[in-house]
């Protein structure tokens, strides 16, 4: 897309997340193109819708549809893909003994579906991706710290055969690693929704007779947080090019960290108008706590990472010019 | 030259001369050792081209982008060549004369400065003035003769070392601030300059004081125009946050890496040492983004306040991994091993205080990135 396509396409998205929300907004997404977007040029659709959804703190089956053609399934963008189960990155089903054990986490596009595709590992290592009816699973409907994003648990051992039909083999570490792009890019949109509340609330707060905005400490902290920002962008951009899941792991890992540092610096600025119900804010602070755990929490990507590199006794060469 | 044939044919040339780069002493040098290499190796990839590319041809270079300026610097520092920080300077200080200098001055200086002919230094900081650069007081008074300068300088890189410095001086009123400020090109042979180096805390005699006593300039070394040395400043900020970070990026790699192969990685926590190679290489992500917007002829801005931000909390995060994990070289190692992780160690608690502390970077995004008004 050259730069007034660009700009056409996120005016579009912009519009489709104001006017609509929950099947309505999937429904208006694939009517303006955005799944072929998203085959012809991922990285330009995932970053602009991800980024917006994150800023506007909207919930959609976006994600779903990334990890199903990621892994190379073609599912017409009407497949509810089972997440791993909170904090995890490893495929949510489990092949053995002639049945699927699975344990996992369904975006809100479950309430609409009679079905859930399952990416399940077999004994060889390989991952099949599973159609299974969403009647033979135990479902949770999840309130938790975000009620908004709509999240269930399911879990379940289902015998091979009728109740879960196979729709062949699925690239489960390029769905993660395509997954944890578009969450990096979805917490930097809420990062970025945060600061901007915490910039406006400084310049009109007025305090001591002036705006608190002009107080260096306040200043430092929303200076702070934009670099968190901004690098967690870059690093996503830069993950994006490299196109590894080494990349993608340590660029959600990031966005996810850099989020909650923002978070803390933007809720301290806006002090107890932050603290409220009727603000904003702390929708923000939901989202960002449950999308840094999902496909993998920060902490622990961030330790693996270390452990790797203690391990490998190196520091690989990325990003060259 | 494009910077993959660029990158492909210097990794060849580099493997062929190896030995006739390589420093002649172990582990930390003392800085007379560092200059002579750096002069060494300056040379040597001046005359076989290297670094004559990413500079335009009227200063003697040879054309190309500037990521092949990038390049040249972080392959040095990645071999071990090199020490970063007084590389870099010529990153700084050849773009004040390009832009600045008569055309027939920087045909004439740049060169030396590339080659290593000579050091340059950049006289900016007074006593009375650190983060307040615009308050600086160091005189020029214009006579008939030229400008007549007096007044110290201080924290001035190399100063000893130099043949020429760029020197910001007062031109306009005490109280004239930015608006009062002429950029000099100054010979440090001229009578009335002195020159103390003071020892930093991490052993090196790496900056100076400079005193101009009654010093004669001629008014053909003045850089830019009179009163407006301040753009000058500004105008240059953007190229100590850009070309100079990269190099200073790949020091931190080629340190971490060694840190990597040495330590005991026992001794380490591994969520800690995730996330200081997430920002270094966050750090190095946005460091190149820069280096492509530079290439592709835009002008830098406020925006690279950030990359500083970025590189300097690296650069603490990766010795404060080092003096966990190798505690015992950082605390009671005497060998040049160890003197040179403590050195670094020592080196890096000013990497938020130089170059424009972190305080004042945080000021520039508040103020020019998010807009935040005035802080009175």
């Amino acid at each position: 897309m050259d730069a007034a396509d660009l700009e056409l396409f996120e005016r579009s998205l912009r519009h489709a997340l104001a006017d609509h929300e929950g099947p309505g907004l999937d429904e208006a997404l694939e009517a303006l193109g955005w799944r072929d977007a998203l085959s012809i040029e991922p990285q330009t659709a995932v970053a602009v819708l991800f980024e917006l959804l994150g800023a506007e703190n909207a919930t959609s089956s976006a994600l779903d549809q990334v990890l199903t053609a990621a892994a190379g399934l073609d599912d017409e963008g009407a497949a509810c893909l089972l997440l791993p189960p909170l904090g995890r990155t490893d495929p949510p089903g489990q092949l053995q003994d002639g049945a699927c054990v699975i344990r996992g986490l369904a975006g809100s596009s479950l309430h609409h579906r009679d079905a859930v595709v399952v990416v399940a590992r077999d004994a060889s290592g390989g991952c099949v991706a599973l159609n299974v009816a969403k009647a033979e699973l135990e479902v949770r409907p999840i309130e938790g710290l975000d009620p908004a994003l709509g999240l269930s648990e399911l879990s379940g051992t289902i015998p091979l055969g009728s109740h879960a039909s196979e729709l062949g083999a699925a690239d489960w570490s390029a769905a993660v690693a395509q997954g944890s792009l578009a969450l990096g890019h979805e917490l930097v949109g809420a990062g970025r929704a945060m600061l901007e509340l915490a910039r406006s609330h400084a310049l009109e707060r007025v305090q001591f007779g002036r705006p608190i905005g002009s107080f260096q400490a306040v200043r430092h902290r929303l200076s702070d947080s934009l670099v968190a920002i901004e690098a967690a962008d870059g690093l996503l951009a830069a993950a994006w090019e490299d196109g590894t899941p080494l990349t993608a792991s340590m660029a959600k890992a990031f966005a996810g960290r850099s989020a909650r540092t923002a978070a803390g610096h933007c809720q301290q600025v806006l002090a107890g108008m932050g603290f409220t119900a009727e603000h904003p804010y702390h929708r923000y602070l939901r989202r960002v706590m449950v999308l840094d755990q999902l496909l993998g929490a920060s902490s622990s990507l961030t330790r693996q990472l270390g452990e790797d590199l203690l391990g490998d006794r190196r520091l690989p060469s990325l990003f060259p010019l | 030259m494009e910077i993959d044939a660029f990158r492909a044919a210097l990794d060849e040339w580099l493997d062929e001369h190896e030995a006739a780069l390589a420093p002649s002493h172990a582990g930390l040098g003392t800085l007379d050792e560092e200059m002579a290499q750096l002069a060494k190796v300056r040379r040597l990839v001046y005359d076989a081209g290297w670094s004559r590319y990413g500079w335009p041809e009227r200063v003697g270079g040879l054309g190309g982008s500037g990521l092949l300026r990038a390049y040249l610097g972080e392959v040095l520092t990645a071999r071990d060549l090199i020490e970063a920080g007084i590389y870099s300077m010529p990153e700084v200080l050849a773009p004040t004369m390009i832009d600045f200098a008569s055309e027939a001055l920087a045909a004439e200086m740049v060169p030396k400065l590339l080659r290593g002919d000579e050091v340059w230094c950049q006289g900016f900081s007074e006593p009375g003035t650190g983060s307040n650069l615009a308050a600086l007081s160091c005189r020029a008074v214009a006579t008939d003769e030229g400008w007549r300068v007096s007044g110290q300088k201080v924290w001035t890189s190399l100063a000893q070392y130099s043949a020429r410095c760029v020197l910001l001086t007062r031109t306009g009123d005490a109280d004239s601030a930015h608006r009062g400020i002429t950029a000099l090109f100054v010979d440090m042979d001229s009578a009335g300059i002195s020159v103390r180096p003071l020892e930093t805390m991490h052993g090196l005699e790496e900056f100076s004081e400079v005193f101009f006593d009654d010093v004669l300039v001629p008014f053909d070394r003045t850089l830019g125009e009179r009163d407006r040395g301040w753009s000058i400043a500004m105008d240059l900020l953007p190229y100590e946050r850009s070309t100079s970070l990269w190099h200073r990026g790949a020091f931190l790699h080629r340190r971490f890496g060694q840190l990597l192969s040495t330590v005991d990685p026992e001794a380490l926590d591994p969520r800690r040492v995730g996330e200081v190679a997430q920002l270094l290489y966050a750090f190095r992500a946005r460091s190149r983004a820069t280096q492509r917007r530079l290439a592709m002829g835009e002008t830098l801005g406020s925006e690279t306040s950030i990359d500083k931000l970025l590189v300097s909390t690296a650069e603490q995060a990766v010795f404060d991994l080092v003096a966990e994990g190798l505690a015992s070289a950082v605390t009671i190692g005497d060998d040049a091993q160890s003197r040179r992780w403590r050195a670094e160690f020592l080196y890096s608690r000013a990497s938020t205080i130089y170059g424009g502390t972190i305080e004042i970077q945080r000021n520039i995004v508040a103020r020019r990135l998010l807009e935040l008004g005035s802080d009175r």
